[in-house]
């Protein structure tokens, strides 16, 4: 049972009525009385022509996936099979799920239907599921009416938002160039031959192949392509080093966005990727999808995957990449340059990978510490400044280590770290170290 | 496709309607126990109450021996018509001058005041004054020629005591200062009664108490136990020209203005449905561990650890700058620095290799020399 604002106003007025009724009836309890029975029959009439919330029948339709920071729509589709219901209904979502819209307005007469649609802006990544949908329908009186509630199950994934995108355009302009497919021509380490054609004013005259020109009698070239259908692996550590938060986002979802470009990048460059999250244990994998699968797969596995405040068993790391690595391939781990946990728990291990793979380390580095060690204006900060030294110290030292071992390290801020893996895999896809 | 959830009002009913009259039953019989129990009266000298200022040991003893009790604090069963009865004025309360006036005129053939005040000896007791007097309780001889003292012997008393006229028999006192006083006037017999603690559920038991009171008390076979209340009956205090400062029947609009607010309550109370509940994320900023460690060595004092780390952090970059190897020796690194800069080699060297500072200050201007002579060296 739901009372509105008329009942109030009903009894409110029975305030008044009993005030002024007063002086003349002389006292009586009567009078109230009287103003409660005629509240209490107005509500109980109006509560027995409400229609029945329950009799409802609701079903959804609309999207199932929306990329974080975009908006999504659900609909909700409601039939009345019995009496007129007119009132409120809300449809209610996680708060994470960011309903857009107050509750709807419903007007339903005996067997209509309507579709009332719900706006989304999820705030976090991940499947957001719809709670139950309330009703409260009010009697034609509009003094008192009826609540009742159903689940409607729903679920909307928000995908990482994938926001480096920006910067694949012009990744792929430059694997272009390395592939051959523009004007200019580069002759390098790194490339395989790919094929003999004629010379063309213009080439480089390094390129021609002396042997095959006295062959032919004319002018030949050879020409270059990068290697293709190499293994690309990415790992995203999803433990508590991933956990932190940098700017406004975990650690976790910086990794995940340089992780997406590099995927798109490898795939363009005909490289196959696969990818897994792994903390103690793993939570995203993704072998080797077809080509146009590989963005798709990667946004839907790693949707659902939170950093956990556990520390990342990185045995498991390594006998998960040597399990699914034939050949010599690029490993990219997203990790943090945490120095105890890099020197105690990687580094013993990762010989088997060093071995057989190549080895790139991408790290989020915080800026908060490089405005820490700057501003030095009162002693507390000069004590921030000497903490923030002493930790960069310790991540060059561990760089150093890492990279003495055979590892590329890159420890870049949240908004260079996509670009700068990217460049990085050019580099090595140039330097035909795959 | 939907389901519905909660339960129908069928339902609800079925579901509620076992605890609902359990509730009911064990409500209405707790009212029923609460009332059949209740006692009448409470407080000192109550014949209900068992403390120790009791007197529910003395009821019981008159009970046994005939006398039906009757204990009350209301003024109308003090002033009803008591002849042939006995009645017993509890000590405390206060009644008015016209009250006890009212209690005089009932025609009670036998009154027990206990440590009356000054108005009742007035009014039933004329020629009894309160002396003033406290008598230490003891055990005491009657000294007196009152039947039932006589009976009674030896009694413990204590308490206020009291001056008799002449003709009264005064007991349990020196003849000037009594503690039990029986005056006969106008056919009714007065009891006074000065030793409260006497006649209580402790002392009743000791020496001849229990046979004093009965003797005292128990004469008739009807007694009233009256204890006055502090508030007056306000009888013949009205004033009745003046008009109330409340409108008598304000108290009508009170019960509609609850009414209203009950409904108000109703109406703002119901919630669109439940409040929806979901997990988040641990929100743990990555420099967490290093604004603890700045704050670890603050309350430490540790200058040597930050001076350390302050002047490692500017030799790597100066050894970036200058293009010095790593492994430099210091003094090659300090005459590096000092060609470029034109400092004075010995302060350089105090400065990139000195002791740790010895005060804040110290620290602090350190701090800063570091800070300016790494600026000086990325822009010369």
């Amino acid at each position: 049972m739901v009372l509105t604002y008329r009942a109030a106003l009903l009894a409110a007025a029975g305030v008044v009525f009993v005030a002024l009724a007063l002086p003349s009836w002389g006292g009586v309890g009567l009078v109230v009385a009287v103003v409660v029975v005629v509240c209490v029959v107005v509500c109980v009439v109006d509560l027995l022509l409400a229609g029945s919330p329950r009799r409802l029948q609701l079903s959804r339709e609309g999207d199932t996936a929306v990329r974080l920071g975009e908006h999504a729509a659900v609909n909700l589709l409601v039939a009345n099979p019995g009496r007129r219901v007119r009132g409120l209904l809300r449809d209610a979502w996680a708060p994470s799920a960011g309903v857009l819209d107050p509750p709807h307005k419903l007007n339903l007469p005996h067997g209509e239907r309507r579709r009332l649609t719900t706006n989304l802006l999820p705030t976090r990544r991940g499947d957001r599921q719809a709670d139950r949908v309330t009703i409260r329908s009010i009697g034609p009186l509009g003094f008192a009416g009826r609540q009742g509630s159903h689940r409607v199950p729903w679920t909307v994934r928000a995908l990482p938002p994938f926001k480096s995108r920006k910067h694949l355009p012009s990744r792929l302009a430059r694997l272009r160039e390395l592939d051959g497919r523009t004007a200019l021509l580069v002759r390098g380490q790194g490339t395989e031959f790919d094929s003999l054609r004629d010379y063309v004013p213009g080439d480089d005259v390094r390129s021609i192949d002396w042997r095959a020109t006295a062959r032919r009698g004319n002018v030949v070239l050879r020409t270059w392509r990068p290697e293709r259908d190499r293994q690309v692996a990415i790992v995203i550590d999803s433990g508590r080093m991933s956990a932190g938060r940098v700017g406004d986002a975990p650690r976790l979802d910086h990794a995940m966005d340089a992780a997406l470009l590099l995927a798109a990048l490898a795939t363009r460059a005909g490289d196959r990727v696969s990818l897994l999250a792994c903390d103690s244990a793993v939570r995203a994998d993704v072998r080797r999808p077809a080509p146009e699968d590989v963005l798709p797969s990667f946004v839907n596995a790693l949707a659902n995957v939170e950093a956990e405040l556990v520390q990342t068993d990185f045995r498991v790391v390594v006998s998960q990449v040597l399990e699914r690595l034939g050949q010599r391939s690029l490993v990219v781990l997203l990790t943090g340059l945490d120095p105890a946990v890099i020197e105690e728990s990687l580094l013993p291990v990762i010989g088997p990978l060093l071995r057989r793979h190549v080895i790139v380390l991408a790290s989020v580095a915080d800026p908060r510490l490089t405005e820490l060690e700057s501003t030095r204006s009162d002693l507390l900060e000069v004590y921030g400044a000497a903490s923030a030294a002493r930790t960069r110290l310790d991540r060059e030292r561990v760089t150093a280590v890492l990279t003495r071992a055979g590892v590329t390290v890159l420890d870049e801020n949240p908004d260079t770290i996509a670009p700068a893996l990217a460049d990085t895999y050019l580099a090595l896809k140039k330097a035909g170290r795959l | 496709m939907s389901t519905a959830v909660g339960r129908s009002a069928g339902e609800s009913w079925r579901a509620l309607r076992t605890p609902l009259l359990v509730t009911g039953v064990i409500v209405l019989a707790a009212i029923v126990v609460l009332i059949a129990t209740t006692a009448r009266t409470s407080g000192p000298f109550s014949p209900d109450s068992t403390e120790p200022e009791g007197a529910r040991a003395l009821a019981t003893l008159l009970g046994n021996h005939g006398v039906k009790v009757t204990g009350t604090d209301v003024l109308d069963d003090a002033v009803q018509p008591g002849s042939g009865k006995t009645l017993l004025i509890g000590p405390e309360g206060q009644l008015d001058r016209d009250d006890w006036q009212r209690i005089a005129d009932a025609g009670w053939s036998h009154v027990v005041l206990i440590r009356p005040g000054t108005r009742a000896l007035e009014v039933l007791a004329p020629g009894v004054e309160d002396n003033g007097q406290i008598l230490a309780s003891d055990s005491r001889q009657p000294n007196c020629e009152l039947p039932a003292a006589v009976k009674a012997g030896t009694v413990t008393v204590g308490g206020s005591t009291y001056s008799a006229p002449d003709g009264a028999q005064a007991c349990y006192g020196d003849g000037i200062n009594n503690t039990v006083i029986r005056v006969e006037s106008a056919g009714r017999i007065v009891d006074v009664v000065g030793t409260t603690r006497s006649f209580t559920n402790e002392q009743l038991a000791d020496d001849g108490n229990a046979a004093l009171a009965l003797n005292l008390i128990g004469t008739d076979r009807e007694l009233t136990w009256y204890l006055p209340q502090w508030e007056s009956s306000g009888f013949g205090d009205d004033d009745e020209d003046s008009p109330p400062l409340v409108p008598p029947d304000i108290r009508y609009i009170g019960w509609a203005l609850a009414f209203a607010v009950l409904v108000v309550a109703l109406w703002r109370g119901r919630r669109l449905g439940p409040v929806v509940a979901e997990r988040l994320p641990v929100i743990v900023h990555a420099a967490e561990t290093t604004e603890g460690r700045a704050r670890l060595y603050r309350r430490s004092r540790a200058r040597d650890r930050a001076a350390a780390a302050l002047r490692e952090s500017a030799l790597g970059k100066l050894h970036k700058a200058h293009g010095i190897p790593r492994r430099a020796d210091p003094s090659a690194v300090v005459a590096t620095v000092a060609a470029r800069t034109g400092r004075d080699p010995a302060m350089l060297y105090e400065l990139l290799y000195g002791l740790p500072p010895l005060s804040d200050a110290a620290l602090m201007s350190l701090s800063h020399e570091l800070d300016v002579l790494t600026q000086e060296v990325r822009h010369p």
